[in-house]
């Protein structure tokens, strides 16, 4: 077994991104770079389209039934089957309300703010390799253009928060300000240490890296996943994801019983589509994203065509887990939040960094020495 | 000072009539006992100096109550006085004002129980109290023309206060003060005020500098509703009203005790037991109902503690359903007993109490598990909002509020009604001060509830069939005779429920006042939360369980 820094770089004959699949199959690849452009369209829309009907569509509904089972509910079962029809409903209801503005709201960042915080999440997506083929782009800096896009609705919650005029929005907007800013940092250098297991920011080269077997337990072939090479970085990890996307029990920006809804309070109709629709897709980036570096990407049992059902069940898994979360736990205080993420994480994540750099290092030094003296 | 007294050193010990006359001495212009205690009339002007002396000197560390009425020739402030150490010791201490000039001085500064006590008395009555810290209206909009309970208000005359003509919370100067702080309304609309509460609060970046509790949004002249009805069948509907979170049997019982007392109404003993268990099973619903919504204060959603709790909560409200016909509005005492004796077929209804009762301790852990050990709750809840117990004790704090900062004061142990004292059970208390002994102690009532309803169910089951009384002997049209005034408290869910009713020969009260417990608990939220983070502010305010319609009446 080769050393895992040892991974050389991906080999530039990986499956060909989806634009170009999409190219051939068209034939618009023949029309030059317009051709192209238009088949990279296509393909973000097909993609865009898969993440929304995931998140916006299945994302409330699923969400509702998770949190009845949880705490002990039916929910909505009169409209269709297993009231799958009450996203049809929530839509019309949703769409047909009066979108009030507040007097005193700073007009152009009051209206941006959702279509930012949306957004953000979905370039995200861009770069994620689903499987079966559906991959936008893979760029060599892939893992930190997701951290760096997703890291984007900030800015959005900020400008939400600061120009809804309404002190509570405020109040949200800073904490959750306050909030990223202490938690992005773990974030990245948990993620880091997975970079330097890969040796790539590549998404398809940290995929690939991920491929290998890592033990053989009773005939089982345990993958080479991150989530099992470096179990305490995904705990790491999945704890800082859920800081960042703002859930329990790190949910102080919104904490409906302390500031009404933080900085999403004085959004109505459409805005609040957009902005909850934001926060979903943030949810289920930050489940891609675990999938993608933690969970061995689309890898799993049978063809490779299957690929995005492994991608959208590891979504869901981590989506199922903000659920069970949110049903069990109380929230920390802002102070406890911060606290936790300066004193705690931060510590922790340089810790695993340092750690995860000695041990590969130390791989590969003895790896180099062995093929010295066996070359 | 010295009076050259023999007072008792320790609190506990009685204070005889003869050492209060002395207390009082000259100072006191005549007796005007009433029913449940001797009571003094003193000068408008030596009102302090009267209750400092009562207080440091004979132990009544308890403001429990202050009622202001209107005579045809005066006005009238009614100090209740108690131990927290023996609540059977009681004193009125009766305070006259002439009706053109009704001004008489504040006890404020000897409890700050009556603070928020003269206010509403302010308010609803008419008294002015000379050198009270904070003269304002309480429960009526600041613009509210004339005193509802004065005789002489109009009550035909309908007043209508727009939103406009309140008193705009902030301020034109507050706009472009020189302060860092920030002004924010908390309520009355907002997801954690547990009804109708409006919540004045100044900030400090996250830091709660000043609270102001804004009360009166569910006022609904409960006191007066109460004093145009009779005794004997239109009053009792009320108390449901009060704390209409399924302590409905506990309220009702507060006004059963004083009625009964008034007029003194004997309960047969059968009667007394199946009240003692309704009110335990309302005690249960009550304290569950607090669990949840301090969980979703805490927890910030609806989630799975408060879905758990109401589900358990549903089963109590099944069996009093059983028990009354009624959920909420149970309407089930009577003067001298209660409306009808236990569902039959008797055997299936204390089955299924009783499969409540064995299921409960199972319910129990499960909540331990999912509140009281989990670690993020404990550092949320733990040395936050803390109360000290000598603060509780002047503004008037009972219940599991008084009980969660170690006042160990329960009027079921300490003045005994109904069948409480020949059961086997005990008082919960505890030492934290804080948001987390509360929920504790609500916890732990919850069991010795459990405890007091199996030993009903016990005595019930074996009570011989010709000896079920359910009700003694009461006149149809009762009239206590004129001016016969009495003061009675019931351990509620909250605190102490009391009713001070004075008879005016007819059978109407002449004047009925409800002293709440959530009233005297909220008022304690300033002393609580200052200088704390808002999340702690929130989870205060859900710690002390108030319930808007009994705060405001």
């Amino acid at each position: 077994m080769s050393g895992a820094g040892l991974l050389p770089v991906p080999l530039q004959d990986a499956e060909p991104l989806l634009p170009e699949r999409l190219g051939e199959l068209t034939g618009l690849d023949q029309l030059g770079m317009g051709g192209e452009l238009i088949a990279t369209f296509i393909a973000a829309f097909i993609v865009g389209n898969l993440m929304l009907a995931m998140t916006g569509v299945a994302g409330p509904w699923a969400k509702r039934k998770i949190t009845a089972a949880f705490t002990d509910r039916i929910a909505v079962n009169r409209v269709g089957p297993f009231g799958l029809l009450i996203i049809v409903a929530d839509a019309v209801r949703l769409l047909a309300k009066e979108l009030i503005i507040p007097e005193n709201a700073d007009r152009p960042a009051y209206d941006l703010a959702p279509i930012v915080v949306a957004s953000s999440a979905m370039l995200g997506f861009a770069v994620i390799p689903m499987g079966s083929g559906i991959h936008l782009a893979d760029p060599e800096v892939g893992l930190a253009y997701v951290f760096a896009v997703a890291g984007i609705a900030s800015v959005g919650l900020v400008m939400a928060g600061y120009a809804s005029a309404n002190k509570y929005s405020m109040l949200g907007g800073l904490r959750a300000v306050a909030q990223n800013i202490a938690y992005e940092i773990p974030l990245v250098v948990t993620g880091m240490s997975v970079v330097i297991f890969a040796g790539t920011l590549q998404m398809s080269g940290i995929v690939e890296a991920q491929a290998e077997t890592l033990i053989t337990l009773g005939g089982l072939d345990i993958p080479m996943w991150y989530a099992f090479v470096n179990p305490f970085a995904f705990v790491l990890f999945l704890a800082a994801n859920f800081a960042e996307v703002g859930r329990n029990p790190f949910d102080t920006p919104e904490a409906p019983t302390e500031i009404v809804a933080g900085y999403q309070t004085e959004y109505s109709s459409v805005y609040f589509v957009l902005i909850y629709l934001g926060e979903f897709l943030h949810i289920f980036l930050g489940g891609a994203i675990i999938a993608t570096i933690f969970l061995g990407g689309p890898a799993g049992p049978g063809p490779a065509e299957l690929g995005i059902v492994w991608f959208i069940v590891k979504i869901w898994a981590v989506f199922l887990l903000t659920q069970w979360l949110r049903s069990a736990l109380p929230r920390v205080r802002i102070d406890q939040l911060i606290e936790i993420g300066w004193k705690g994480m931060l510590v922790l994540a340089f810790a695993n960094l340092v750690l995860t750099a000695l041990i590969v290092g130390l791989l590969e030094a003895e790896l180099a020495l062995t093929m010295v003296m066996f070359p | 000072m010295s009076t050259g007294l023999d007072l008792p050193a320790d609190a506990s010990l009685e204070v005889t009539d003869d050492q209060l006359e002395a207390l009082v001495g000259d100072r006191a212009l005549a007796r005007d006992d009433h029913k449940n205690a001797p009571g003094f009339v003193i000068r408008p002007d030596d009102v302090q100096d009267v209750l400092f002396d009562l207080r440091d000197q004979a132990g009544f560390d308890y403001l429990s109550c202050v009622t202001g009425q209107q005579y045809a020739d005066r006005y009238e402030s009614v100090y209740h006085l108690k131990k927290y150490d023996d609540p059977t010791q009681e004193v009125s201490i009766v305070v006259p004002t002439s009706t053109d000039d009704p001004v008489s001085q504040t006890a404020a500064p000897v409890y700050d129980a009556a603070n928020w006590a003269e206010r509403e008395n302010f308010d609803l009555v008419g008294i002015d109290y000379e050198g009270h810290p904070d003269p304002r209206r309480i429960l009526l909009p600041e613009t509210w023309q004339g005193h509802p309970l004065s005789l002489d208000y109009n009550q035909e005359k309908p007043q209508v206060v727009t939103l406009a003509e309140h008193a705009n919370p902030l301020q034109a100067d507050q706009k472009d003060s020189e302060t860092d702080t920030m002004f924010l309304n908390i309520g009355p609309h907002h997801p954690a005020t547990h009804g109708v509460l409006h919540v004045k609060a100044v900030l400090d970046g996250e830091t709660v500098v000043d609270v102001d509790p804004d009360i009166g949004y569910l006022h609904r002249c409960e006191e007066q509703m109460c004093q145009q009805g009779t005794y004997r069948h239109q009053i009792m509907p009320y108390p449901d009203r009060w704390d209409y979170v399924s302590a409905g049997l506990l309220n009702e019982w507060a006004y059963a005790r004083a009625v009964e007392d008034l007029a003194d109404i004997e309960v047969p003993e059968y009667a007394q037991v199946i009240r003692t268990m309704g009110a335990e099973l309302c005690r249960i619903a009550a304290h569950m109902l607090a669990l949840g919504t301090f969980a979703l204060d805490v927890f910030g959603d609806f989630t799975a503690v408060f879905q758990y709790a109401f589900r358990d909560r549903e089963v109590v409200q099944d069996i009093l359903e059983d028990l009354t016909g009624q959920r909420l509005m149970f309407n089930y005492f009577r003067l001298g007993g209660v409306a009808w004796d236990l569902p039959e077929p008797r055997e299936e209804f204390f089955a299924k109490t009783r499969d409540f009762l064995d299921d409960l301790p199972q319910k129990v852990s499960e909540y331990e598990d999912l509140i009281v050990t989990n670690e993020i709750f404990q550092v949320r809840c733990v040395d936050t909002g803390i109360l000290e117990p000598e603060v509780a004790k002047s503004y008037g704090a009972t219940g599991p509020t008084a009980r969660g900062s170690g006042v160990d004061m329960d009027l079921r142990r300490d003045d005994p009604y109904g069948y409480y004292e020949h059961l086997d059970w005990d008082v919960i208390t505890e030492d934290g001060m804080d948001n987390y002994s509360r929920v504790l102690v609500r916890m732990g009532e919850v069991e010795e509830s459990a405890k007091i309803i199996e030993q009903c169910v016990d005595l019930l089951e074996d009570w011989p069939e010709d000896e079920r009384e359910i009700q003694s002997n009461v006149p149809r049209t009762l009239k206590p005779p004129a001016d016969t005034e009495v003061y009675r408290g019931v351990e509620a869910a909250k605190g102490e429920l009391g009713i001070y009713i004075r008879s005016d020969g007819t059978d109407k009260p002449g004047r009925f006042k409800i002293r709440s417990p959530c009233f005297h608990n909220l008022s304690t939220l300033p002393e609580m939360t200052e200088g704390e983070y808002i999340p702690d502010l929130i989870a205060s305010l859900g710690s002390l369980d108030i319930v808007l319609g009994e705060v405001d009446r």
